[in-house]
């Protein structure tokens, strides 16, 4: 069974506070955060770097909350996919549960988690040119 | 510094045999039959997978001693580490250490930079042949 994977698209870096965990990784290994996004309704805020192939977004809440210290970690990743609705369809038939194709962050793309069966590691698909542009910004 | 890219993600098992499973029969990921194996001194063994460029580095501990066999009892299976390649991981080294950053000497082509100067995050530093 496969499910079509082309790349690792993306990692996660979770922390309390994106943005400053995206400005220390980019002053210190020196790449460029290339976009930020605050992502609506959900609070969340978001800032990307892309080291050739994959991009690595830092991902945290949308208001900071007073701490004592920065802390982060790895979350997920994010598999790149030819088309979304086979992947999920083919992780479903191998009876996992995996959520619905929904527009992504990233315009024109769709993405769907898959909930376990991945050894503890959060885990979805994406697939690009997935939707109209229109649509994705809706 | 000039990171190359992102070289592998490093993902902690307590049983390899199931972890590759897992991501055989779900996912449709192949092992790369010339990478990985035991690594005693280290105290875990590993195996990768490809997905494009990148690699997914399966890692299970098989002492008692070391970071993966703390990982895997504190926290469980999961991520673990983010390696990024560098054209010169000695050269890597003694600039993050010009910046004030804690990194350990490099070993075989690797390094570790301390979790402290990277807000908790497990980075690898890695320098391919």
């Amino acid at each position: 069974m496969g499910i079509g994977a082309q790349y690792i698209d993306h990692i996660v870096i979770a922390s309390n506070d994106s943005a400053a965990t995206a400005k220390h990784f980019s002053e210190t290994f020196d790449f460029p955060i290339k976009r930020t996004f605050a992502r609506p309704g959900t609070g969340a805020h978001m800032e990307f770097a892309k080291l050739d192939e994959v991009v690595l977004e830092f991902a945290g809440p949308g208001t900071v909350q007073p701490y004592d210290e920065v802390k982060a970690r790895m979350g997920g990743f994010v598999v790149a996919v030819e088309d979304i609705e086979k992947a999920v369809a083919a992780v479903r038939a191998a009876g996992f549960p995996c959520g619905d194709p929904h527009p992504a962050v990233q315009p024109g793309a769709k993405i769907a988690g898959v909930k376990s069966g991945t050894g503890g590691v959060p885990f979805a698909f994406i697939q690009y040119n997935a939707l109209p542009i229109e649509e994705a910004k809706a | 510094m000039k990171i190359s890219k992102i070289d592998h993600i490093g993902i902690v098992v307590k049983d390899m045999a199931t972890g590759l499973a897992t991501y055989q029969k779900h996912f449709g990921f192949t092992v790369d039959p010339d990478k990985g194996g035991d690594i005693p001194a280290m105290g875990f063994k590993n195996a990768f997978m490809p997905v494009g460029e990148t690699n997914l580095e399966f890692l299970q501990p098989i002492s008692e001693e070391g970071p993966i066999a703390q990982q895997a009892r504190d926290r469980g299976e999961g991520t673990y580490h983010l390696s990024l390649a560098v054209d010169d991981v000695n050269a890597a080294v003694e600039h993050l250490r010009s910046l004030g950053i804690r990194v350990g000497d490099a070993t075989g082509g690797i390094a570790y930079v301390s979790r402290g100067a990277s807000s908790g995050v497990v980075l690898q530093l890695i320098q391919r042949p």
